[in-house]
């Protein structure tokens, strides 16, 4: 039920995109990301849009995973639309018929704003898909190993990167068990009674709180009890400390890095000598 | 309440790579007024079993469909589980439920609060002061606490033990019919373990007319239980008296599963040709032994 909810958790299947180094994912999504914001017309969208179908091909994660995933924004996604196609102010036509398809009060449909409105949808669900992606198939550890290799230079600042990464990796992880908890302790108060999720706002916060003192304490114990454990083992920060699987670039992540950023160069080259502009 | 389930299966996360089968065609019977047991290894199924008595996890809809044809699937005294229409509230009213470390579930400031959470949700419209004190000094006092002294404490404030006592007043303070704990005794020291199970005693014998108890303590549910489900990979492998069941120690063994001390003591005997015929309780096993001594 609860995990329903919490899109974007590792999805454990070997493929070739999840043997990827995942720094290579990481860099890759922030260019995914630019490109997508930088593309002006369908065709630049689609063609983004067709390598992230392939990727999920490849990553033998099934497309109702993914789908799902679009599901936790479809609030925002509809709301976004109906915004631009009730007040985008634009002429131009795109068929045959009057440009102006619709005009009631300040409310005003135009074939311009429903163009444009689905090329906002367009935009946003490749957004979350290319995110939720790299979470799929990358593994937390692996994730914040990317991240904190990514971010190395920043040590020269004596930015302290390995504790960063150490408090991500740890979050990430308690994620999955906080969840578990949740759960758990909204069974017990179901057991004993409570009404969860029903009822009036005033209502439905004041159901929160038999679950939430619970989950508060038991986060605060993990916690407690997590330092202790790593106060026994000595642990002691980022310093000479080595890693237990090191990251290594390997053939397929060349052909992943000679494919992708060339799609990402002809996106973003599209910007400035578009093909069908909007 | 009689429970009754027949091929109850149940998987988390269907169809996903982390499906787990945790019950797989479960059928047994508890009749009214049973002290019942359940044992099983880690992880084969007992806390799920437990979970659909009060209609915590939602049937799978094959169930259902089997269940409209008119086959039973579970039944929990007059409530269908597998009816949609069933009043849960009802049902969890008669039903009480403690979870394994119960004391996690403490929340309010003080120990009334927290013992009147049930009793106020499950009461018919907004019970009196009067009677919600009732209530909360019946059961604090059933659980073996002073009332006047813990109703103003925080329950954070309270050792362990009592702080379980508390949990299991807040369950217990609906008066339920059927009372079902999921490992009562887990993590407390012999001492709390036998306050827990003298406790139990004393509410089958009042209030929870049937008691379902999992457990993995075997000298607990030897001493306690008038019948034992054995659970293995979610499957059900024997439903026995104690009496018969612990016959089995070589099996149960295999199993992966603990005996009763008496058990061993059994078995160690009759591998000397010492055969001695008790109920695995302390106190009989001593007996048949003694008059074993004397007459030899
Ligand atoms: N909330 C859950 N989500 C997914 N799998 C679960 C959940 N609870 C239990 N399981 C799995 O179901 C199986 C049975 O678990 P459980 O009923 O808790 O066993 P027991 O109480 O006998 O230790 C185990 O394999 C466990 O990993
Ligand atoms: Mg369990």
């Amino acid at each position: 039920m609860l995990k329903d909810v919490s899109f974007g958790q590792y999805y454990p299947v070997k493929s070739f995109v999840h043997g990827l180094d995942p720094r290579l994912k990481i860099l890759f999504l922030i260019g995914f990301i630019v490109a997508i914001f930088l593309a002006k017309e369908f065709l630049a969208l689609g063609i983004c849009a067709a390598v992230l179908f392939a990727a999920i091909l490849f990553s033998r994660v099934p497309i109702g995973k993914v789908l799902r995933a679009v599901r936790g924004i479809l609030f925002l996604v509809l709301f976004t639309a109906a915004i631009n196609i009730f007040f985008y102010q634009g002429e131009r036509v795109y068929w045959n018929g009057p440009a102006v398809l619709l005009q009631w009060g300040i409310f005003r449909v135009t074939q311009a704003g429903i163009v444009f409105s689905a090329f906002l949808v367009v935009r946003l669900v490749l957004l979350v898909v290319c995110s939720s992606m790299l979470t799929y198939t990358t593994t937390p550890v692996a994730l914040t190993d990317g991240i904190e290799s990514l971010l190395t230079p920043l040590k020269w600042i004596r930015f302290p990167v390995h504790e960063l990464a150490l408090i991500m990796s740890i979050a990430l992880r308690f994620i999955p068990i906080l969840l578990d908890e949740t759960e758990r302790i909204m069974n017990a108060q179901k057991a004993r009674g409570a009404d969860i999720g029903s009822g009036g706002p005033i209502r439905r916060v004041r159901a929160i709180v038999p679950v939430l003192i619970p989950l508060l304490l038991s986060a605060f114990r993990r916690a407690d009890e997590l330092g202790d454990a790593m106060d026994a083992r000595c642990y002691s920060g980022g310093k000479k400390r080595t890693k237990y699987k090191k990251l290594r670039f390997s053939w397929r992540d060349l052909v992943g890095v000679l494919l992708l950023a060339g799609v990402i160069a002809g996106v973003v080259l599209m910007r400035f000598y578009p093909v069908f502009p909007l | 309440m009689r429970i009754v389930t027949e091929h109850l299966s149940y998987i988390y996360n269907e169809r996903s790579p982390f499906a787990t089968r945790a019950l797989d065609d479960v059928s047994l019977t508890v009749e009214e007024g049973e002290f019942f047991g359940i044992i099983g290894h880690t992880g084969s199924g007992k806390s799920t079993f437990v979970q659909h008595l009060n209609g915590l996890l939602r049937l799978p809809s094959a169930l259902k469909r089997r269940a409209k044809r008119g086959d039973t699937v579970l039944t929990v005294g007059e409530f269908d589980l597998a009816d949609r229409k069933t009043d849960l509230r009802a049902l969890r009213r008669k039903v009480g439920m403690v979870f394994q470390y119960p004391e996690n579930q403490l929340f309010a400031e003080t120990v009334f609060d927290d013992v009147a959470f049930g009793y106020k949700n499950f009461a018919d419209g907004k019970p009196s002061q009067e009677e919600t004190e009732a209530a909360v000094r019946d059961a604090l006092t059933t659980v073996g606490l002073d009332y006047e002294a813990v109703k103003e404490v925080s329950p954070f404030e309270l050792s362990g033990g009592q702080k379980r006592r508390v949990a299991i007043a807040g369950v217990i303070v609906t008066k339920p019919e059927l009372l079902v704990l999921d490992e009562p005794a887990a993590g407390l020291d012999p001492l709390g373990k036998q306050e827990i199970m003298e406790l139990l005693h004393t509410l089958h014998s009042s209030w929870c007319k049937t008691v379902v108890i999992v457990s993995h303590d075997m000298d607990e549910i030897a001493e306690n239980c008038t019948r034992v489900a054995v659970f293995a990979e979610g499957r059900v492998k024997y439903v026995l008296p104690p009496r018969e069941l612990f016959k089995r120690t070589e099996e149960l063994l295999a199993l992966g599963l603990d005996v009763p001390l008496t058990a061993k003591l059994t078995l160690a005997l009759k591998k000397r040709g010492v055969e001695i015929d008790s109920d695995f309780t302390l106190e009989d096993f001593a007996e048949k032994v003694l008059a074993r001594r004397r007459t030899c």
